[in-house]
């Protein structure tokens, strides 16, 4: 553990930050439930050239006395002295402050993809940025925080990303595996499409791929063999999508990370009865389930399955 | 057999060397475990590398359409066609389909060849020799970039950073053009002070500089494609009274350079400001119609980019660019500020003063949502704008007629018209209509004829007076017209005439009573004036 000084805290640019500045209400998670430091930190971070920007969390809250650095109550004010030790699963980090938070090392130094707070390192000479991993937006934080014994995502890995929607977990994925490793990331829709593109410019780990991951024949050109397959896909056909996949891209004796939303695989029965109907279902595809997690309290009725392709893979899903 | 494997780098046709091995399905990966062992199932027969990223996309275009682009035809003529009792095996039926209408090429597809791939991908650095695998990863990386973008048809047009850029170049081009030009006349002031009072357009100002360089050629250069002609004589009266200092040629030259910096920065600040205006409609067409090019442009670079604009809400797009009197009103706890950028948006600008606010409101509600279709919506046209725009001009119109109304006296003058006024109505029993005998001779009534006349004579001039229209002038003359040839007729032929003309002076008679009965209200004034228009 290296005692550390976090410097500048504010969001992506002071000027284009007011998206990020309205995730603030409620959205932003942190602030509400629990983890309240952020929500001062947010506010006291802003050293923006437009000094009218300090005031505007004040203005929401109801004029305060002071402007600018009105909150520096709790969690990451800025300038405050936080700790990152290593998680126990390579490449995560955790950053220990008056409130922990799961963080991962930032491979575009200096940005925020989605207006995630970032918190630099002083190790000597070098300097170290980390990212905040939200648990309420991103299922593979909520299941690492939840206690998941495997995630297989590590440094230098190759990871397929079904179902990688605006890139905001996608980012973190490739933050973990690093420039070494690679990224897959598919998304069907032209909307996310698109942002996911301006995630990938930046990140060249990652392989941005705007295509229906029910038909993996149509990207076997930009895909080589990859070791895990994370899958967000909220479809109810979701085992058979990685099925096809797995049966493509994934080595032998690669592992899947599935998030399965009892509501979409089946609104009407109870979420215990459907995450035991798609165990049922990868069985059947042969994906030996190992272990499955409920997201409490991030998200509800969710749940993440941890699956080894059990060799040699049956072409039972043609 | 052969086997065809589609890469980011190109394809590759392998030649199966030991088919029997085909036949075990489930240990097929043990025979692709390592590489020797891998080469000694397959061999590289034939790889077709692309020539460059547009080859790659055509090609990656086609597979995922399941067509044969231009390139695997190349291939599959090329190389397989020789071995045409050869199968190919490959990846996806539907293309295999189509290969063997086309190329009349055998095909297979079936769970062994699918194996097969999985166990060539997983093997595909050492099968594809003389193909580094930073190669493949990279263009791979490029191909799914290229065909990302050709799938959400990315349009360079429609980068709105060019926007931002530009409007920020052009801010500093002004100030720099300030600077230098403040410097030139500063310079060229200590030589030839009086010229800069004379000629106030920094522009000419330096043209004239450039031109004429030392004082004393200012006589014999002509300067009336710059100046306008009196301007043009001042300076050369000023030039032979002046009171600068002499300077030398070099110091003249550098003068002139920078008089041709200025030119060209001018020159350059016309261009960009075209540019800017192209730019702004083809990204946000809408916006343009609706504030204008400049303010457009302002509050895409203030938001940092048209999706964040798009994302504000109205009221933050009306005082986008006033934020330090925004808090510092909502921190004392006054009025917040009623526009920001948006105040020189045309329609704001052409309003009055106390409509401004109002006006920006409006004009932003409506520009929010013109902004949202640019940024969001599928179509580029500026229909939508040119609607809102014209609503808004329609809305800016009442609210200055409402405000005339209001000032103006007629508006309370006829207010007050409308309030209840108790009329004194004494109406005066007509006897005329009691008897049907005719009532009196005619003679007496020639007379009562006679006499109405000259007293009506004298009304009809007063009539005259008072609304000297062309129709009562004409009316007269008939009547006048009509008179005198009564009057120059005989008796019975008058009398005729009278007999006429009574039931109309009777008319009249009443048609008087009448109107001094009547009180002014609207309705009878008018017809008042009809009746006596009639007279």
């Amino acid at each position: 553990p290296k005692y550390i000084i976090p410097d500048c805290f504010s969001g992506f640019s002071p000027r284009g930050d007011r998206g990020g500045r309205g995730g603030r209400g409620g959205r932003g998670g942190f602030g509400d439930r629990g983890r309240g430091g952020f929500r001062g930190g947010r506010g006291g971070g802003f050293k923006s050239p437009d000094g009218g920007f300090r005031g505007r969390g004040g203005g929401r809250g109801g004029p305060r006395g002071r402007g600018g650095r009105g909150a520096g109550r709790g969690g990451f004010g800025a300038g405050k002295k936080v700790l990152v030790e290593p998680h126990r699963h390579e490449g995560v980090f955790i950053c220990r402050g008056k409130e922990d938070a799961l963080v991962t090392k930032n491979m575009v130094v200096g940005e925020s993809v989605y207006g995630e707070k970032r918190m630099s390192v002083e190790e000597g000479e070098t300097k170290i940025e980390y990212r905040a991993w939200n648990p309420f937006r991103s299922k593979l934080a909520a299941a690492i925080l939840g206690g998941i014994d495997q995630i297989h995502i590590k440094p230098g890995a190759k990871v397929m990303y079904l179902g990688a929607a605006s890139g905001t977990t996608v980012s973190h994925v490739s933050d973990i595996v690093g420039p070494d490793g690679l990224v897959y990331a598919v998304e069907f829709s032209h909307r996310s499409g698109r942002d996911l593109l301006n995630v990938a410019k930046k990140r060249t780990n990652i392989i941005p791929i705007i295509e229906d991951a029910r038909h993996p024949h149509k990207y076997r050109m930009l895909v080589g063999m990859v070791d895990v397959i994370f899958a967000d896909v909220a479809q109810p056909d979701q085992t058979r999508i990685v099925a096809l996949n797995a049966h493509n891209f994934l080595k032998n004796g690669g592992h899947f990370v599935i998030s399965i939303k009892a509501n979409c695989i089946d609104s009407t029965a109870a979420p215990e009865a459907v995450f035991a109907s798609e165990v049922k279902k990868m069985s059947a595809e042969n994906m030996k389930p190992q272990e499955q997690l409920t997201l409490e309290p991030y998200e509800r009725d969710h749940a993440v399955v941890v699956a080894v392709a059990s060799p040699p893979i049956t072409y039972t899903c043609e | 057999m052969l086997v065809l494997f589609e890469t980011a780098a190109g394809y590759a046709i392998f030649k199966v060397l030991d088919e029997s091995k085909l036949q075990q399905v489930d240990s097929l990966y043990k025979e692709f475990e390592t590489p020797e062992k891998a080469n000694k199932v397959l061999k590289l027969k034939h790889f077709e590398k692309f020539q460059d990223t547009t080859e790659a996309l055509a090609a990656a275009t086609a597979l995922v359409e399941g067509k044969i682009g231009k390139s695997l035809k190349k291939v599959l003529k090329k190389v397989v066609a020789k071995e045409a009792h050869e199968q190919l095996a490959i990846s996806d039926a539907k293309l295999g389909g189509v290969i063997k209408e086309k190329l009349d090429l055998s095909c297979v597809h079936s769970p062994a060849v699918a194996e097969l791939m999985r166990c060539i991908r997983g093997q595909m650095e050492s099968l594809i020799t003389g193909l580094p695998p930073r190669e493949i990863s990279a263009m791979s990386l490029g191909l799914a970039h290229s065909l990302s973008r050709y799938k959400l048809k990315f349009s360079p047009d429609k980068v709105d950073t060019m926007i931002v850029q530009a409007i920020s170049l052009l801010d500093d081009l002004d100030k720099e053009l300030n600077n230098y030009i403040m410097r030139c006349r500063e310079w060229y002031g200590w030589h030839f002070p009086e010229l800069g009072k004379i000629i106030t357009d920094n522009l000419a100002y330096c043209k004239t500089v450039n031109k004429i360089g030392d004082r004393t050629n200012v006589a014999g250069s002509d300067l009336s494609d710059i100046l306008p002609e009196e301007i043009e004589a001042e300076v050369k009266l000023a030039a032979e009274i002046s009171m600068g200092t002499e300077v030398s040629e070099q110091d003249i030259g550098n003068i002139r350079h920078l008089c041709d910096q200025v030119i060209e920065i001018s020159d350059y600040r016309i261009q960009l400001y075209d540019y800017l205006k192209n730019r702004m409609m083809a990204i946000a067409p809408n916006l343009t119609v609706m504030v204008g090019e400049l303010v457009g442009a302002r509050l895409i670079s203030h938001a940092g980019s048209l999706l964040n604009l798009a994302k504000h809400p109205a009221s933050t797009v009306q005082i986008l660019g006033a934020e330090k009197a925004l808090f510092r009103a909502l921190k004392t706890r006054k009025d917040t500020p009623k526009y920001g950028l948006i105040y020189h948006a045309s329609l704001v600008g052409q309003t009055t003063a106390k409509n401004k606010g109002k006006i920006s409101r409006m004009l932003a509600a409506k520009a929010s949502l013109a902004i949202r279709y640019d940024a969001l919506g599928e179509d580029t046209n500026a229909e939508m704008g040119v609607e809102n725009r014209a609503k808004l001009e329609a809305r800016l119109r009442q609210l200055e007629e409402k405000g005339i109304r209001r000032i103006s006296g007629t508006g309370k003058a006829m207010a007050k018209a409308d309030k209840y006024q108790h009329k004194s109505e004494v109406k005066m029993y007509d006897p005329s209509g009691d008897s049907t005998i005719p009532s009196t001779s005619k003679k007496r009534k020639f007379e009562e004829v006679e006499e109405e006349e000259e007293a009506e004579e004298p009304v009809t001039p007063v009539v005259k007076l008072k609304k000297p229209k062309k129709e009562s002038v004409a009316e007269e003359q008939e009547a006048e017209a009509a008179e005198t040839p009564k009057k120059k007729k005989k008796k019975k032929d008058k009398k005729a005439d009278d007999e006429t003309e009574e039931p109309k002076e009777e008319e009249e008679a009443v048609a008087v009573t009448e109107s001094t009965e009547k009180k002014k209200k609207k309705k009878k004034k008018k017809a008042k004036e009809e009746e006596e228009d009639d007279d």
